[in-house]
């Protein structure tokens, strides 16, 4: 056996002698070269070994758990009873909070849900006024079938691009032509992880 | 009902997709260490990890996942994921940092135990020249070191998680293991460490 073929059919990292078969061990007894340098790998792989043990109890924090429940229950408690139209709106509501959460997570590199910022005056520039009528404060429109977010509630916020034909299905015109076009959205969260309310961004 | 041991990934996939709370917790838990530490590892920030493994469970609800067991194991494509959220981090430049030691979230484990201060010096010494010297090679070797050296991931799974063939995997991992190695030697030349000698006791 070669110096090349005892390294290309050593398929495993080097552990113990023991476990090489014969034509290997045979090598390695008459190739000093070989041998130095399979001495050289064994105390990598053992070091490698133990780097690895120190990491193995490293796990993701428990809030990640808590997050991805939340998110779980959202998107399994969307199929409630309702009508077929709203209920495919709320799911795709859900949907999108789902994926958001994470995005918004990647995007912004923080642990924290983002501060609700004030009302902009360039707030659902695409709602009439009687769907105006229903934002809060900040501009939050409710959400078809969703719970009113009392004031003490705690909420989590997160932003999205939607297609405009999203607005559409609830209840806020937008021109046929501009219904592929994508617009920021704030979605705001229950504790429960569902989404309650949105508001359109410029 | 919460999932055993014996459970498959693939059977608690499918109770997964009826809803199952606890199918998910059960998948969540037997994988998430081994994700959050490949994408540790990889990003060197805990920050990018937590989020990463966050999003690749995320992607196990979404209906079209794209998870297909005749393609590998779960835990495989899981990595896939992982790999390839890490890679969208690094074009946009938020990891390939400097393992973040001193952050308080990274809660790194302690690299030595003590019994012998001297020896465990120089043994702690070498892992973290070890630890330093994975995160320092080229992406394309860290991640297959990470996977199949740190997480024990067999070359199968591992050529799934990184798209490429076994024998990709196991050319990588031996080129890899030859930079560690020749990072590790320059680095004791650099550093070599000093002989002791017995002090004299003067009375």
């Amino acid at each position: 056996m070669s110096c090349q073929e005892f390294w290309k059919r050593l398929s495993k990292p080097p552990g113990e002698e023991s476990n090489l078969d014969p034509e290997h061990r045979a090598h390695l007894a008459g190739c000093p070269a070989c041998s130095a340098h399979m001495a050289r790998q064994r105390e990598l792989a053992a070091g490698l070994k133990l780097v690895a043990e120190h990491f193995s109890e490293l796990r993701a924090p428990a809030r990640v758990e808590g997050r991805l429940v939340r998110a779980f229950r959202a998107q399994n408690s969307i199929a409630a009873p309702m009508g077929r139209g709203r209920s495919m709106v709320a799911a795709g509501w859900a949907a999108a909070a789902v994926l958001l959460l994470a995005v918004a997570m990647l995007l912004s590199g923080s642990r924290q849900p983002a501060p609700l910022r004030a009302a902009g005056p360039a707030v659902a520039e695409l709602a009439t006024d009687q769907e105006m009528a229903a934002a809060d404060a900040d501009g939050f429109i409710p959400l078809p079938n969703a719970e009113r977010l009392e004031p003490n509630d705690d909420v989590n916020m997160v932003r999205m691009e939607v297609p405009r034909s999203t607005i559409e299905e609830l209840g806020i015109t937008v021109s046929a032509d501009r219904g592929t076009d994508r617009v920021e959205a704030d979605v705001l969260l229950g504790s429960d992880g569902l989404a309650r309310a949105v508001r359109f961004l410029d | 009902m919460m999932p055993g041991p014996l459970d498959s990934d693939e059977e608690l996939l499918l109770r997964i997709r009826s809803g199952d709370e606890e199918a998910f917790l059960g998948v969540y838990r037997r994988r998430q260490g081994a994700i959050y530490r490949f994408v540790l590892h990889m990003s060197g920030s805990a920050t990018v990890a937590e989020d990463i493994t966050q999003e690749v469970f995320l992607a196990l609800l979404r209906s079209e996942c794209g998870y297909d067991p005749d393609r590998g194991t779960l835990s495989g494509y899981l990595f896939g994921i992982a790999r390839k959220l890490v890679l969208r981090q690094v074009e946009r430049g938020r990891v390939d940092v400097p393992l973040e030691t001193d952050s308080e979230d990274v809660a790194l484990p302690e690299l030595a135990v003590i019994h012998d201060p001297l020896g465990d010096l120089t043994h702690r010494e070498r892992l973290e020249a070890l630890r330093r010297a994975v995160t320092t090679l080229p992406r394309r070797y860290r991640e297959v070191v990470v996977l199949c050296d740190l997480e024990e991931v067999d070359y199968a799974e591992a050529a799934v998680a990184l798209n490429c063939p076994i024998g990709t995997v196991r050319s990588r991992l031996h080129r890899a293991r030859a930079l560690l190695l020749e990072k590790l030697n320059r680095e004791r030349s650099a550093n070599p460490v000093k002989e002791l000698k017995p002090a004299r006791i003067l009375i």
